[in-house]
């Protein structure tokens, strides 16, 4: 069936950033009519669908300012952001805080720590000398925040991911979107979109060949990029790739933010440790990957030195929140937090892009605003805010619910689109061709390649090379591979879409790391060719935009900074001139003919054909 | 390899990770109506099975809101325990 909806404001992805978002539109104006859509459930879709242990980067006075975020972030992206998006996050933080205790109904002091003088307790773990994580107790978050957001009247559509996002002179005009379970279509004309569609996470394949097992949640493949990028949104720092230390094989967190700042640390066999702070950017990743090259891996999680009480409280933590059968992985494996050695950690076994462990994404402005109008960015698709986390999505998407609300609400009009119905029409016997087909390539075979050779090929140290491979097979799987995938369901046929998006988030990927002749953020953009930064790509961004031959890339220079932070990390790049070996030394008879004559006769007698001996007979 | 990541659904009798106690299972459907990934779905039976097996994500949102404690995670996906 196709349905054709009246809408002021659609939410796509109602993870953390969306059901903000949808809150506080309705908050903002009541009478505003909010259509929310998820690929999954609402209660337990996202990132944080079984909750989140702490807020990573938060100011909360007195103990951390919106300053110290400015500078953090300042740092760990190098220069290369919007200070004044940095400080707008960091001044909301306090209401993050309210907002969540007051929709999850938990006092202060339970939901997050306040000390004797009611001050929130926050922790060091980032690579500058300011407090700024703030622990959490919140595994219900989620099913709170969509019981708030079914609360406001907003209308719900669960398992109904968007397809596409249409534009029309500049601005937002409409969503199309499709239900996996009953196989309806639905074009809702609206004034603005909130896009909370999550990270590119299901991008390199981990070296386990389990689809489903990334780090980021499964279902955030990259398509709010995608759906972005055809609309005609900017996005920027594509080439600052998301390369974690995992927990090798579950493809968990490492379990550093929660264990790190409670005494646990990173280190190899011979304990040696990778570096100095816990934080998650491209100077540690840079440390743990000289670790590897040297050979003097694998790297664990030390915590075997800790007194019984703070293993039973990380225990506590990592096995009843966000991914809570770390336990069952554990005991399986006879893996006990009290033994040197129980928690291998892998590195960099899934590439991918994200703006709130990264930097990637749709580039917005303090309001979460992008270069269309109506299309407000917010959570880890966003790149106008990088390494913002969870606090950030919690932050950033209530203000885009207002932004959006005010937009929506004011005198915007949603541009028509003339012979909507047969359009509509096309668009779904196009989406479903693989159903029709009778036959043909499996979504998961298909997945499965797109995936190992962005894995192969766009995992740093870079080089041309690579790259220009990277491109070469996106745009070969594109034009080859997609249009013979056979779906056997609607459940099967989102993948196909969802591939698309991977292949579209892939090129992005390659192209920028091309575009940026430079190397920067440690191992995150590493050239191999060129590695040492450029004066010219101080604060300069890589844009990408869809241009009428492709994508087009461009240098532009984010705003002046207002605050004078270092702009740099303290790692530095390895001088890579490994020893070959000493050679095998040929002797003076060492020659070969310098023509094949007896082979040349054999290729003219015969062709290219194999000749036919001593087959089989027939009876 | 389309056998170590299915495409499509799989048979109620397909190897699972997951332990459905049909003596405790009163096929309410909240397990299947919350299920993230999409992977469960009713049987023949009414009673909920991993349809699309390897979408899992190992979260164990089935095992949590299951009001009558019907569902056991066993192990997590073989390719990764």
């Amino acid at each position: 069936m196709y349905y054709v909806k009246d809408t002021d404001l659609v939410v796509i992805g109602a993870g953390a950033a969306g059901a903000m978002a949808a809150i506080y539109a309705r908050r903002t104006d009541p009478k505003l009519r909010v259509t929310v859509l998820d690929k999954s459930k609402m209660e337990t879709s996202g990132a944080a669908g079984r909750g989140m242990d702490a807020l990573n980067t938060m100011a909360i006075p007195p103990r951390s300012q919106p300053e110290d975020v400015v500078e953090v972030l300042t740092k760990v992206t190098e220069g290369v952001l919007d200070q004044r998006v940095a400080y707008a996050f960091g001044q909301r933080c306090p209401q993050v805080v309210k907002d969540l205790e007051e929709i999850m109904g938990r006092a202060p002091g339970d939901l997050f720590p306040v000390d004797a003088e009611g001050n929130y307790v926050l922790y060091y773990l980032h690579p500058i000398n300011k407090p700024l994580l703030l622990p959490m107790d919140g595994e219900e978050m989620k099913r709170a925040l969509a019981q708030a957001v079914r609360r406001t009247g907003a209308e719900v559509f669960d398992r109904t991911p968007a397809l596409r996002i249409l534009s029309q002179d500049g601005r937002v005009a409409g969503v199309l979107a499709f239900n996996i379970r009953s196989g309806d279509y639905f074009y809702f004309k609206t004034k603005a979109v909130c896009l909370t569609t999550g990270a590119a996470g299901r991008m390199g394949l981990a070296s386990s060949g389990y689809l489903a097992g990334t780090y980021e949640f499964p279902g955030c493949t990259g398509d709010g990029y995608a759906m972005a990028y055809q609309a005609g949104a900017e996005l920027v720092n594509m080439e600052c790739f998301q390369a974690n230390t995992l927990l090798k094989d579950h493809q968990g967190p490492s379990c550093g933010y929660v264990a790190a700042p409670r005494g646990a640390y990173t280190v190899n066999p011979w304990g040696e440790k990778t570096w100095s702070h816990g934080y998650s950017s491209g100077d540690s990743k840079m440390g743990v990957w000289k670790r590897f090259t040297q050979g003097r891996g694998p790297l664990y999680l030390k915590m075997d030195h800790l007194p019984e009480e703070m293993i039973q409280i990380i225990e506590k933590i990592q096995w009843g929140n966000e991914r809570t059968s770390r336990g069952l992985f554990h005991r399986r494996r006879g893996q006990d937090y009290r033994q040197g050695r129980s928690v291998e950690l892998g590195f960099a076994e899934e590439i991918g892009v994200c703006g709130g462990h990264s930097s990637s994404g749709v580039l917005s402005d303090v309001h979460g605003a992008t270069n269309l109008a109506g299309l407000y960015v917010a959570g880890d698709v966003d790149g106008g805010l990088p390494h913002s986390y969870l606090g950030g999505a919690l932050a950033m998407g209530g203000v885009i619910g207002e932004e959006a609300a005010r937009y929506a609400g004011g005198g915007a009009h949603a541009p028509q689109r003339q012979g909507l119905r047969a359009w509509l029409r096309k668009q779904a016997d196009a989406f479903e061709a693989p159903l029709r087909r009778e036959r043909g390539l499996p979504t998961s075979l298909v997945e499965y390649k797109a995936r190992t050779r962005i894995q192969y090929y766009l995992k740093p140290p870079k080089n041309p090379a690579f790259m220009e491979s990277a491109v070469w097979w996106m745009e070969r799987m594109r034009a080859e591979d997609l249009p013979q995938i056979k779906a056997q369901d609607f459940h099967d046929l989102l993948k196909v879409q969802e591939i698309a998006s991977i292949l579209t988030v892939g090129e992005m990927m390659a192209r920028a790391s091309l575009f940026r002749d430079e190397s920067r953020w440690g191992y995150q953009h590493w050239r191999a060719d060129i590695p040492y930064k450029k004066p010219q790509w101080e604060r300069a961004w890589v844009v990408i935009k869809k241009g009428e031959a492709g994508m087009e890339l461009a240098r532009r220079k984010a705003p002046k900074h207002q605050w004078d932070f270092p702009t740099a990390m303290e790692y530095a790049y390895p001088k890579l001139e490994f020893d070959v070996g000493a050679p095998f030394v040929k002797g003076p008879n060492w020659k070969n003919p310098e023509r094949d004559s007896w082979m040349k006769e054999h290729l003219d007698q015969q062709g290219m054909a194999t000749p036919r001996r001593f087959l089989p007979e027939e009876d | 390899m389309d056998q170590l990541n299915s495409s499509g659904p799989l048979a109620e009798d397909a190897f699972s990770w997951l332990e459905v106690d049909r003596r405790r299972c009163n096929r309410c459907g909240i397990c299947v109506d919350m299920c993230p990934m999409d992977v469960l779905h009713f049987g023949a039976q009414g009673h909920p099975y991993m349809r699309y097996r390897d979408d899992c994500w190992y979260c164990d949102v089935c095992v949590f809101v299951c009001p009558r404690q019907a569902i056991t995670m066993k192990e997590l996906p073989y390719l990764i325990r």
